[in-house]
């Protein structure tokens, strides 16, 4: 009862909203660590089953037992990815901005971006997060940060000389609404969670395939249905880091669009972002020093343009034209 | 002590519970409200610093434009005289009226464009424009949250008992949407 008086009040203001969004933050990391621990017991108990059956041929054992190894290997996974999470939140902000390789400035060297975030940051109800360069003709802009103290917003040289005020406005606010919406918390989780899941898939895959391998030699009939059993686990390791993948990129280009509708609600003013957007697409937003890792963080793919991706399914950001087509109808409301 | 006494007891204790988080929601919204009040004061007075410095620099080379000057300044005393909510916003939207007709005028000026000092005092003044806006932004959307939470049904009950009362809004009058953007690039 309290969690829906409290949601009904949360859609007010964004300091409420963050908190709401805290909360999904945390469920999601349980959720996931358990999905985490639940694969990792199955590698084990995959592992140990195989270990055991080939060098018994006579009696082939019932694959329905409590595993020790899947019991051990579901905890150290938990621990693993509880412990990759906090490395992560805790120094992911530096590695960001060591691998941009920006600058940070001053308010006497670049007086109007400072304006502009400290703008944005009294319409987000926060403390204004440090501001970097980064000396490139790009355009391309990013937020880094996964709490109030080590949140940083950086632009490249190029977006600064392309747009004017208004339209720094609205990409600065894009970034805002990333720092705001804990974007980067969120998808540093996520990102770990995914890069766990490959991992763990990859043991079951070694552990299936000396499986099948075993088995076929021992020709034994009660080996089976053991074998039906692993073919099946064999898919789903195939198919479950593609699966989370796919969640991954869908969450990105989510939470791209609320970035997008965050700046215009702090903002008020479609018009700023729409045009920057349009400049940003048709200029080139690539530079070196940005990874596969990092590149949700930008306000446009910084690694290849949306044209050179092969599968919109596999996009860290939407389509642009999307974006825009979504912010015109955020306008005329 | 019986079911029915056991159920009693309950009942009173997750009221009593209920009371005190909604208590306190309400105290958390109030206290967000005050701080963001205090924010909107913080720009304004940066502005009233702001606004001497932009007349002082104007001054010589808009030697016909003495009406609109004295209109800044009178508005600027006016604003730093005002008190309470409803006073305040209605003498600093006056101020920001003024402003905007006055940086609106500067364009006219070749002279002023080139100063480097008035771009920056341009810079200045419509970075503190956007944080008051953006203040009052927030201000407004921390009085809806604080005034949902006291006026919606079942809180209502317990903000009158606490006597808790709604806040005004910082009101936005007619003239100042119509007002045209100005330019400064």
């Amino acid at each position: 009862m309290v969690q829906l008086a409290t949601a009904a009040v949360g859609a007010t203001d964004f300091l409420t909203a963050q908190r709401a969004n805290q909360r999904a933050t945390n469920i999601l990391l349980a959720a996931l660590t358990a999905l985490a621990g639940g694969l990792g017991y199955l590698a084990g108990w995959a592992l140990e089953a195989n270990h055991a059956a080939p060098s018994s041929y006579s009696a082939p054992r019932s694959i329905w037992f409590f595993s020790a190894w899947g019991q051990w290997l579901a905890i150290a996974i938990a621990v693993a990815s509880l412990g990759w999470s906090w490395i992560s939140l805790r120094f992911g902000a530096r590695m960001v901005l060591a691998m941009t390789g920006g600058n940070e400035v001053t308010k006497e060297q670049e007086p109007q971006l400072h304006n502009i975030v400290d703008e944005l940051s009294i319409a987000a109800g926060r403390r204004p997060p440090r501001v970097f360069v980064v000396e490139t003709d790009a355009l391309n802009a990013f937020a880094t940060g996964t709490s109030e103290q080590n949140a940083a917003i950086g632009v490249t040289r190029g977006l600064l000389k392309a747009l004017n005020r208004e339209e720094l406005q609205g990409v600065i606010g894009h970034e805002m609404g990333h720092v705001a919406n804990l974007d980067t918390r969120y998808m540093t989780i996520v990102g770990v969670t995914v890069g766990l899941i490959a991992l763990i898939a990859d043991m079951i895959l070694r552990g299936t395939r000396w499986g099948t391998g075993g088995r076929r030699s021992s020709d034994s009939k009660g080996g089976g249905a053991a074998a039906i059993l692993m073919l099946i686990l064999f898919i789903i390791a195939l198919l479950a880091p593609l699966a989370a993948n796919l969640v991954r990129m869908a969450v990105s280009r989510q939470r791209e669009y609320l970035a997008d509708a965050t700046s215009v609600r702090f903002t008020r003013n479609p018009a700023g972002l729409i045009s920057a957007l349009q400049k940003i697409d048709s200029g080139t937003n690539i530079f070196p020093g940005v990874s596969k890792a990092t590149e949700h963080l930008f306000i446009i793919n910084p690694v290849h343009k949306m044209t050179e991706t092969t599968s919109a399914l596999m996009a860290t950001h939407p389509d642009t034209g999307a974006r825009i087509d979504r912010l015109r109808n955020l306008g005329i409301r | 002590m019986g079911t029915g006494g056991w159920i009693i007891l309950g009942l009173i204790a997750a009221i009593v519970i209920w009371v005190i988080m909604t208590y306190n929601r309400m105290i958390a919204a109030k206290n967000q409200a005050d701080n963001a009040w205090s924010q909107i004061d913080v720009q304004l007075k940066r502005r009233h610093d702001l606004i001497p410095n932009l007349v002082q620099v104007v001054k010589d080379a808009m030697g016909y434009e003495q009406e609109t000057l004295k209109a800044v300044i009178e508005a600027r005393n006016k604003a730093l005289t005002a008190q309470g909510p409803a006073e305040i916003s209605q003498a600093e939207n006056a101020l920001t009226l003024a402003t905007s007709k006055l940086l609106a005028l500067t364009e006219a000026y070749p002279d002023l464009k080139a100063n480097t000092n008035i771009s920056q005092l341009q810079e200045e003044l419509t970075a503190t424009e956007n944080k008051i806006s953006f203040a009052r932004q927030f201000y407004n959307d921390s009085v809806m949250g604080f005034n949902n939470a006291l006026q919606m049904f079942p809180n209502n009950l317990i903000a009158r008992q606490f006597a808790f009362t709604p806040r005004e809004h910082f009101a936005v009058p007619e003239t100042e949407k119509s007002v045209p953007q100005v330019k400064l690039r």
